[in-house]
């Protein structure tokens, strides 16, 4: 989860981090965004005096920080994160700030036995040295102080601020769901397979609607609510439940759920829904499946392991698009 | 011969006596692996399969000195502790399935096992298969044994279900495989690919090795580089997935923690232009991959 700069200046002061106070001015008046670069979105004003800051942040609209726009000689970068080269946690710290990671130094940090690549008793080994705790200690993925401002008493102020918390400590499991702008809904499991066959879709000439993925054994009330969040989005153009050949996914209860998804979605779903699945009780899935659409009238065309997932983004494709693509 | 699991395996399951540590037991139990002990603090006395369990680690290696892998299924919150305690008393290979840990406890088990020079598989992984000889986890159950079948070609994959995917294909192709390995999607795993072709690359059995990888970190980039250096010189056909990927927000975590849209080194084209220039073969489908496989090792 990305903090805001406000929340990740609150654990700066919790970690003894300096950061800019509310004097007499001038300020600087920041939108609080989670989105990088806000001094080229215009989204970072600076005011001479308190009211020119509140007609600011006005301007803005939304949360908005006020803080002095403290004078320095120079700009710094410092930041800890996780490097998959090393396996391990790193620190970058370039003399040059504002611009990035791109022109740090990267250190590997021995995670066991921590030393910083820096002066010691240095004013920047000390802030390193705090920044350090609070990014073990809160679980930090990045803990980024871009630009760390010194005044010119030598003094190191963290003027921003970017910490990413792990979720798997904060909200471990969460369903990732990305709106990905197409007409043909994709309800996946599986996260290779998931990614694997949102290629094949775009792929085959297919436009993905959103990008989501259920793994494990999910109830069939986690797979009910899904199907109803996927298919909410106006103007589909088809439907496609696609998975790999399960070990202990019990596949009559999770396409049980599904179905009971696409009961509730109004108005009714009367374009193609493609399902590739297989696993244990995939027959009476499929019986299961073909008997609702039979009954219930639904486009449903169902198919096991023999068919395989690629093959199954074609047959979706046309289904969806026929000959109007 | 295989790598990391085969007929000498000895096993020991953290956290037997919860359901995914009892399945895994059970499956590996018929698969002919030999388990002899289990471990779940406050629980020892108990057995699960006829299996003994002690309160830890050291107790039950105290009874047990043969015992040479771990398999670790504890609730991911118990995983450090759980990972530390097989580690520091050097059990050889220590194969984490839990997941959902947090990439500061993995990078604190990948430094331990460094340490104490422990090969460590996971976390997140979906278990190790050496077919025939024996496997750790659950994976390839009873009723998909015909997924993974004997023979000469590895597999290491970042996703469980496509460990499966790419057995089950090369195997209806007459294709078995040497080992198959969840290596896990996290950012920060233990083996990585390139620890795991060197593996391979030893091992006379196998002929030629299939991975499985998705965008987000270099641990595709860094099998590249070794195969560049020719550390691994065997045929290796590489299938990534992701590619849709590019159109998303930098930042943005897909199905896998470790799966996190990136610019640069980690994408999905860095992975392709470096795995090109190192000769691996690559393809964008499972149904092609033993396609390839078959013109490289016939």
């Amino acid at each position: 989860m990305k903090l805001y700069e406000y929340q990740g200046k609150e654990l700066f002061k919790k970690y003894g981090i300096a950061v800019p106070g509310m004097g007499a001015g001038p300020f600087v008046v920041k939108a609080q965004v989670l989105s990088g670069d806000r001094m080229k979105a215009g989204l970072v004003k600076f005011a001479a005096n308190l009211e020119e800051a509140e007609q600011y942040k006005k301007e803005l609209g939304g949360e908005v920080l006020i803080e002095d726009n403290i004078p320095h000689v120079s700009e710094h970068y410092l930041s800890f994160s996780y490097d998959t080269s090393t396996r391990g946690p790193v620190v970058a710290y370039s003399r040059k700030g504002g611009t990035g990671v791109a022109d740090a130094a990267i250190t590997p940090v021995n995670i066991l036995d921590p030393h910083l690549p820096f002066e010691k008793d240095s004013e920047l080994s000390i802030v390193a040295g705090k920044l350090w705790e609070l990014f073990i200690s809160e679980y930090a993925l990045l803990a980024e102080i871009n630009p760390l401002i010194e005044t010119v008493t030598g003094k190191l102020i963290a003027a921003d601020a970017k910490i990413i918390v792990d979720d798997e400590k904060t909200d471990p499991g969460q369903r990732r769901f990305i709106d990905m702008g197409g007409d043909i809904a994709v309800l996946a499991s599986g996260g290779g397979a998931s990614l694997l066959n949102i290629d094949s879709l775009i792929s085959a000439g297919g436009r993905p609607a959103n990008y989501t993925e259920y793994s494990g054994n999910p109830p069939a009330k986690v797979v009910t609510e899904l199907t109803k969040r996927v298919l909410s989005k106006e103007g589909l153009r088809g439907c496609w439940v696609v998975g790999g050949t399960a070990n202990f996914t019990d596949i009559y209860e999770t396409l049980r759920g599904f179905v009971d998804g696409l009961r509730e979605v109004k108005p009714k779903p009367g374009y193609p829904i493609v399902i590739r699945r297989d696993g244990p009780r995939q027959k009476e899935a499929v019986e299961m499946l073909n008997e609702v659409a039979r009954k219930e009238n639904f486009d449903i065309h169902v198919f096991g392991a023999e068919t395989s997932m690629a093959e199954t983004a074609k047959i979706i494709t046309k289904l969806a698009y026929g000959d109007s693509r | 011969m295989a790598i990391l699991v085969n007929k000498d395996t000895r096993v020991l399951v953290q956290g037997i006596t919860g359901s995914e540590g009892a399945r895994a037991c059970r499956e590996m139990l018929s698969y002919g692996t030999v388990v002899l002990a289990g471990v779940t603090p406050g629980k020892g006395g108990q057995s699960v399969e006829n299996v003994p369990v002690y309160n830890s680690v050291r107790e039950a290696l105290l009874k047990h000195p043969t015992i040479n892998a771990s398999l670790v299924v504890v609730p991911a919150r118990f995983c450090l502790s759980a990972g530390v305690e097989a580690i520091s008393a050097d059990i050889a290979l220590v194969n984490i399935l839990t997941e959902h840990v947090p990439t500061q406890d993995s990078a604190r088990l990948l430094a331990l096992a460094r340490a104490h020079n422990v090969r460590l598989v996971g976390p997140s992984s979906v278990g190790i298969i050496s077919p025939s000889l024996g496997k750790l986890g659950a994976i390839g159950s009873s009723t998909t044994s015909k997924v993974f079948t004997p023979g000469p070609v590895g597999i290491i994959s970042k996703s469980g279900g496509m460990t499966a995917e790419l057995a089950l294909s090369l195997s209806r192709a007459g294709l078995g495989q040497s080992t198959a390995i969840g290596m896990g999607g996290d950012q920060i795993v233990g083996m990585d690919f390139a620890d795991l072709l060197k593996l391979f690359a030893q091992d006379k059995d196998t002929k030629a090795v299939v991975m499985f990888g998705e965008v987000g970190g270099t641990y595709e980039e860094q099998a590249a580089d070794l195969v560049e250096a020719g550390g691994f010189a065997k045929p290796l056909v590489a299938l990534i997935a992701g590619k849709f990927t590019a159109s998303l927000p930098e930042g943005a975590v897909l199905g896998h923690a470790g799966a996190i849209v990136s610019r640069g080194r980690g994408s999905y084209d860095s992975k392709m232009m470096a795995l090109r220039k190192a000769g691996v073969k690559i393809t964008s489908t499972i149904e092609e991959v033993p396609v390839i496989l078959g013109e490289l090792i016939k």
